[in-house]
């Protein structure tokens, strides 16, 4: 019998009974062949490795990290609770040392769901890895986290959710937002002036090869996490940079997978997207089973892998190197110190257009956050959409200080007298109010 | 009538059952050296008794092929293995001759790889240098395409048995078909050997009753078919004894059953009042296997079980050092202790009452307090066992949102209790579980009933892929073309009707309603944005069940 190096929780949950549409990548059968090899190869008789049922996200899981418009009812499915409850499962394992290392291997994904929530977009509705980690933040203290997107689209979601919070690091590597959806996720994407340098991008070139994956790895995301030094590593774990995903232009293959998460070495894995449900997903969900379970993976490769025939172009590595030490430098100048263009109660100022391609919403946004030295900055986002009248919503963050906080509650009081709001959503971390009006 | 016969770890049991109850019963000693002796000299006593005639069915549980194979007393096997990408087959090596072969099949059935002939050869050559007569031929993925087990089967010159793991079971876990495969061949000659002698001394008797081997999933499978399947017989004890209450007891709510014997505690559970079934198969030693039982868990507490000191701490249990001191002992067991508090009155209750003093002395605690802590211990080592087992089966994970919703949680109604300490134990069963405990009647030859009265089972699964066009029921060998527009409910439809043909073929008429449908899907694969075909999977099952309830009462 096989011992699991690392004592590993496995939530396996294929949603085998829902889907976006019947013949949308993300359908019933999306799981289907990676459960079989699962099951082939004898994964669940692993000693080391359990199988644990998902717990079911509540409403207040959402709310702590979501403005849901015009509520969580209207824009989450059972699914939704059920994907963002294994995610929070896995956390527990973790965090309750029950297991070393776990893994969500759940449907649907999350990473393109942003603060506030109108409907799908990028075939996600919530963010489970956002939803995730402000659990553990709320159930056992404030962690450094660091997420490491490996999915090929960039993860602009999370990177919305996370864009003002120092402690939280959201490295994406994806395939560069000139050639792919959601056409963001460049190099200068850094953050909002409480958290600059806390958001790193590294948008590869199409056609990258393992060889650059690694590479990228190597000098730009390990470097990285040892400056941030995070209490806790979340990989992102979309699989569609396999040279076999129908919807992507990039050449990763399951053993690169593999490497990466071995010595990437996260805490807790949360499958995104990945549409190669039987060319990829297969091989590269055994390969990083394997990886973070500490069991020799050096087995796991495609039945049509062909080297040659993925190999990178010398000048896709050259761009890639020029690439990483950019984001290494981005990090170093900007990560260490507050930002000089603002000083303390100034506001930061957004506007963005965002579109919805899953649901067809278009939303208008204005949001803003107070530059502060003390906290992550109370947070403001007036939100109009297709389908949803002006609403706003307040984010008084974990562990604000007595200003943002106050500032916070002022802003609900304005907002509720003025009238002009169909929604008004806040999020009160620091005594865990989360209201709706 | 119907007969049943459990050989267990002290005595071999035999009875003669019909619709009214228990016929007559026998009990001989078990000659581990020599089951057949035991075997023969159950059936010879509880036959001379009795007109035989007219006994439908005679029903085996016999520990054969479980001691071989624990005891390493086993034939050496060769066995040949295709494994393609994934984990390092090395890893699953079984047997005194293993080989991996170049070659591969995919979760589709698609071959990727053809069998490298030449290593094939190699290994069977070196098989065959060996002197190995039996072999087992297993390939990653053979449920879903058997070619390359066939290959090795037909490479495999000279040899006097072969296993192919996809006849065994259409579960999915390469490592369990491998292991499975090589226990089926190991034991196969021993099996049959046994089964002649069993065969022989029917004949003897003049009885012409067909003979069925019972199965670790409470089920029954007919001698003839277990001769090339001899690894159904393994553990089949826990179920007989599952099954016997069953048949005892009028059970139709969740419940738990406990079978307390000398060195061991069985645990099973019913939902609904049927006996759980273990989805992927069961653990021989460390090995999980493909073999189907029910679910069942075993934990070293008994009435033989020891108390002793060590480092100033009271155990009771796991061991076993001999019987009880009320029969003759040396050390104080569990039994002695129930003795001495008055719970039992066991054998020679003044021994028991010297060695539990003598122990306290030891302890420098009052026999009062050695007993009522080594009892208490005892219970607390069965409740935490029944709690685990619960919890494990409440938590197993389920795929789909309306199971996650609508998921059936296992609560406990009623506690049965039997084996030799079940009346002493029942009332502090009783206070510990808070639930009504039964002890049935005929509790000490339960084994042999539920033996005696266990039906046939079997399962299938059928995989149909239409857009390859092939429908599979890998464990009866059906492998055939199915058209495009093949579909779920002729699935279920077809699915009952092999197993039934099946069945039918080994002498066994089931009514249509009895073959169930326990998992069904179909889904749509999809190519680029056009539906191409569909997946579709059914699994079709007999369960276990008893030929009649002998529920005159239970007990107290």
């Amino acid at each position: 019998m096989i011992q699991a190096k690392r004592k590993m929780g496995l939530i396996f949950f294929p949603a085998f009974d829902w889907a976006i549409s019947p013949t949308h990548p993300e359908r019933e059968e999306r799981l289907l062949y990676t459960q079989d090899q699962l099951l082939e190869e004898g994964i669940f008789d692993i000693a080391g490795i359990v199988e644990y049922k998902p717990d079911i996200a509540s409403e207040e899981d959402v709310k702590r990290t979501h403005f849901c418009i015009p509520d969580v009812a209207s824009v989450t499915t059972e699914s939704h609770m059920i994907s963002a409850g294994g995610a929070i499962k896995a956390a527990r394992l973790v965090m309750d040392g029950e297991a070393e290392r776990a893994f969500a291997l759940v449907r649907p994904p999350g990473h393109h769901s942003m603060k506030a929530v109108h409907g799908n977009r990028g075939f996600c509705n919530i963010n489970i890895e956002a939803v995730m980690i402000e659990y553990i933040r709320e159930h056992y203290g404030q962690k450094r986290v660091a997420i490491v997107d490996t999915d090929c689209h960039h993860g602009d979601g999370t990177q919305d959710i996370y864009w003002h919070d120092p402690n939280t690091l959201y490295i994406s590597i994806h395939q560069d937002g000139r050639t792919l959806y959601p056409g963001s996720g460049f190099l200068d994407e850094l953050g909002g002036p409480n958290a600059l340098g806390k958001t790193i991008n590294i948008p590869l070139p199409p056609m990258t090869s393992p060889e650059g994956f690694l590479y990228a790895l190597d000098n730009a995301v390990l470097p990285i996490l040892d400056m941030f030094k995070p209490d806790i590593i979340v990989n992102s774990a979309g699989q569609d940079n396999h040279y076999t995903d129908p919807i992507t232009n990039m050449n990763f293959s399951a053993q690169g997978y593999a490497i990466l998460n071995d010595r990437l070495n996260p805490h807790i894995a949360v499958l995104e997207g990945g549409y190669s449900i039987q060319g990829a997903l297969p091989y590269v969900n055994l390969g990083i089973v394997l990886a973070m379970a500490g069991v020799d993976y050096s087995g796991v490769v495609e039945p049509d892998f062909n080297e040659g025939a993925i190999r990178q172009e010398k000048s896709v590595g050259q761009y890639i190197e020029k690439i990483c030490s950019q984001a290494v430098e981005n990090y170093r100048t900007y990560a260490k110190k507050p930002s000089k263009n603002k000083s303390s109660g100034e506001r930061g100022v957004r506007q963005k257009n965002i579109y919805y391609d899953t649901d067809g919403i278009r939303e208008k946004q204005m949001e803003s956050v107070m530059v502060c030295n003390d906290c992550a900055g109370v947070l403001y986002i007036e939100t109009v959409s297709s389908i949803n009248p002006l609403s706003v919503g307040i984010e008084i963050p974990l562990g604000a200080c007595n200003r943002c906080r106050d500032e916070g509650l002022r802003m609900l009081k304005d907002a509720r007298q003025s009238g002009k709001f169909a929604h008004i959503k806040l999020i009160n971390r620091r005594d865990r109010e989360y209201l709706d009006y | 009538m119907w007969l049943g016969l459990d050989v267990g770890g002290t005595h071999t049991d035999a009875v003669i059952v019909n619709e009214g109850g228990v016929v007559s019963s026998v009990k001989v000693a078990t000659d581990h050296h020599n089951l057949i002796n035991s075997i023969k000299a159950a059936f010879t006593k509880l036959l001379e008794k009795n007109n035989h005639t007219n006994i439908a069915r005679i029903n085996l549980s016999t520990t054969l092929s479980t001691n071989a194979i624990v005891e390493g007393k086993t034939e050496k096997v060769g066995v040949i293995v295709s494994s393609g990408p994934g984990i390092n087959p090395a890893f699953f090596s079984c047997g005194e001759q293993y080989h991996v072969i170049d070659g591969s099949i995919d979760h589709r059935g698609k071959e990727v790889k053809t069998l490298n002939a030449e290593e094939l050869q190699r290994a069977v050559e070196a098989c065959q240098k060996n002197g190995v007569k039996v072999f087992a031929a297993v390939s990653k993925f053979s449920t879903r395409n058997p070619s390359h087990e066939e290959h090795i089967s037909d490479a495999c010159t000279g040899a006097d048995f072969i296993t192919m793991g996809h006849r065994l079971s259409g579960n999915l876990g390469f490592p369990r078909r491998i292991a499975t495969s090589y226990f089926n061949s190991a034991v196969w000659r021993l099996f049959n050997s046994f089964a002649d002698a069993v065969e022989k001394n029917l004949a003897d008797l003049h009885v012409k009753s067909p003979v069925h081997i019972l199965k670790a999933d409470g089920g029954t499978l007919p001698l003839s078919e277990a001769r090339h399947l001899p690894v159904e017989s393994i553990l089949s004890g826990p179920a007989a004894s599952v099954m016997g209450i069953s048949a005892l007891c009028n059970i139709s709510a969740d419940a738990v059953a406990l079978d307390i014997g000398g060195t061991t505690t069985d645990i099973s559970l019913y939902a609904d009042g049927e006996p759980l079934v273990e989805p992927h198969g069961i653990s021989l030693g460390a090995l999980p296997t493909l073999v189907r039982s029910l679910a069942t868990r075993s934990i070293g507490i008994g009435g033989d079980s020891a108390i002793r000191l060590s480092d100033g701490a009271l155990r009771v249990g796991p061991e076993r050092i001999g019987p009880s001191m009320a029969e003759g002992g040396s050390v104080p067991t569990l039994l002695d202790a129930l003795n001495f508090a008055g719970n039992a009155h066991h054998g020679d209750t003044v021994m028991s009452k010297i060695g539990i003093e003598k122990l306290a002395q030891e302890a420098g605690i009052t026999p009062q307090k050695l007993t009522s802590d080594a009892i208490a211990l005892a219970v607390k080592k069965i409740t935490d066992a029944v709690d685990s087992l619960l919890k494990e089966i409440n938590d197993k994970p389920v795929y789909t949102i309306h199971e996650m919703l609508e998921g059936k949680v296992i609560t406990p109604k009623a506690l049965y209790v039997m084996g030799g300490p079940a009346h002493a134990f029942a009332p502090l069963m009783e206070k510990a579980f808070r639930l009504p405990v039964i002890v049935p009647e005929h509790y000490l030859v339960a084994n042999a009933i539920g033996a005696a009265l266990a039906r046939t089972t079997f399962d299938l699964t059928l995989l149909a892929d239409t857009e390859r066009q092939k429908l599979i029921v890998p464990n009866i060998g059906i492998n055939e073309t199915c058209d495009r527009n093949y579909a779920l409910e002729k699935a279920k439809k077809d699915a009952r009707s092999y197993l039934m043909s099946h069945l039918k073929k080994m002498g066994i008429a089931i009514q249509e309603h009895d073959a169930q449908i326990v998992e069904e899907s179909s889904f749509n694969m999809v190519g680029g944005f056009y539906t191409t075909g569909k997946n579709i999977r059914v699994r079709c099952q007999v369960k276990p069940a008893v030929e009649v309830h002998l529920h005159s009462g239970g007990g107290r």
